[in-house]
């Protein structure tokens, strides 16, 4: 029983050699590594995601988010400038038929009016109308035929609105595109 | 399972919890001290998601030079105090004038008990060794000031000739050169 526990001690401690070797060099990586990785660089401040943003300009822009079928991926960021936003989302295949979502919560927190200019398109055409949705009224973004156009809503003072992203196709569509939008407040 | 083997692992965890702390707390700390804005940012482009910037090239530079000192120095400290004390107890055994001049200094301890090996002497200088080139790199790619990588270049120098010298001792021991002796 002796011995046979000593050559199992013996068999054990070879094979840990191996895996000692490799602790070995990984205290010797290790901190190499971390070393350089953690030597400071210089960067410029990325545009960074935001769930809402109160700009210079007054007006405040929410993300409101959400899971939805066919609009996914949603991302507001702030842009270089005061007052300018991207919004993007993935506008997934679907059939026929016109879908929307709430997409944005703008609210002029000042007491004069100011007009909001918004300006999307996708990088590829699928045919479809995709335009925004404020109360009754629809503002077309890019049309089936990929004709773009820039659309101005004006915003009382305090008024706050909602804003839906809809989209619109006659044919059924079989992959997804990404929709970029800027929103620049005058 | 091999002395050697656990023995390098074991004297190998402190240089490498030095290094690494050296520059983490160096970076701290000169941020604080010269009250610097950085930014994290979290770009996963190494083994770390977490990468300190700087908007100003100039703080990145200072930081990366102070902080690269502060790593070496705090390497070399250790380092130099085995290498020198291995260095006195080796010649006083054949030097009495080392014994003396030890006497004077009040460093009589230094000699009394070996208590370094090269094993220790050889880990502790390739990590100042690696810390060093580190700091050299940093100088030439413009992160860091030029007098941070020529004192990284001499620390690294002197480092390697002390575990040379450390060797030469040892190997003396085992094939002792004759034109000492006779």
């Amino acid at each position: 029983m002796a011995v046979y526990s000593f050559k199992t001690k013996t068999i054990l401690s070879k094979l840990a050699e191996p895996l000692l070797i490799v602790a070995l060099i990984t205290i010797f990586v290790l901190p190499i590594l971390s070393v350089i990785n953690l030597s400071p660089k210089t960067g410029e401040i990325k545009k960074s995601d935001i769930l809402g943003a109160s700009t210079q300009s007054g007006c405040t822009v929410d993300l409101i988010g959400g899971q939805h079928k066919i609009f996914s991926s949603e991302k507001l960021t702030q842009t270089e400038g005061i007052g300018m936003f991207e919004y993007t989302v993935t506008i997934g295949k679907r059939s026929a038929g016109r879908y929307s979502k709430p997409i944005l919560r703008i609210k002029n927190k000042t007491d004069q009016q100011k007009t909001i200019i918004f300006d999307g398109q996708t990088a590829i055409n699928t045919k479809s109308d995709i335009f925004l949705l404020s109360g009754n009224n629809s503002y077309i973004l890019q049309n089936s035929t990929g004709i773009t156009h820039t659309e101005k809503l004006t915003f009382n003072p305090n008024e706050e609105k909602i804003i839906f992203l809809a989209v619109e196709n006659s044919a059924n569509v079989q992959f997804s595109e990404i929709f970029k939008m800027t929103i620049s407040i005058e | 399972m091999s002395k050697l083997l656990k023995r390098a692992l074991k004297i190998a965890v402190w240089p490498a919890i030095i290094m690494i702390a050296a520059k983490v707390l160096g970076i701290l700390g000169i941020n604080a001290l010269y009250n610097l804005d950085y930014y994290i940012d979290n770009q996963i482009e190494g083994i770390y998601s977490v990468q300190i910037c700087y908007t100003d090239p100039s703080s990145t530079i200072l930081v990366n030079s102070l902080s690269d000192i502060i790593m070496i120095v705090a390497l070399a400290l250790p380092t130099f105090y085995f290498t020198i004390k291995t260095l006195l107890y080796e010649t006083s055994f054949q030097n009495p004038r080392t014994i003396v001049k030890i006497t004077e200094l009040n460093i009589l301890k230094w000699i009394t008990k070996k208590g370094t090996t090269f094993l220790q002497i050889f880990i502790w200088s390739a990590f100042l060794t690696t810390s060093s080139a580190i700091a050299i790199a940093h100088s030439v790619q413009g992160n860091a000031y030029s007098w941070v990588g020529i004192t990284a270049m001499i620390i690294g120098i002197l480092s390697i000739w002390g575990m040379i010298k450390t060797y030469q001792l040892e190997t003396d021991k085992i094939y002792p050169r004759e034109n000492i002796y006779y």
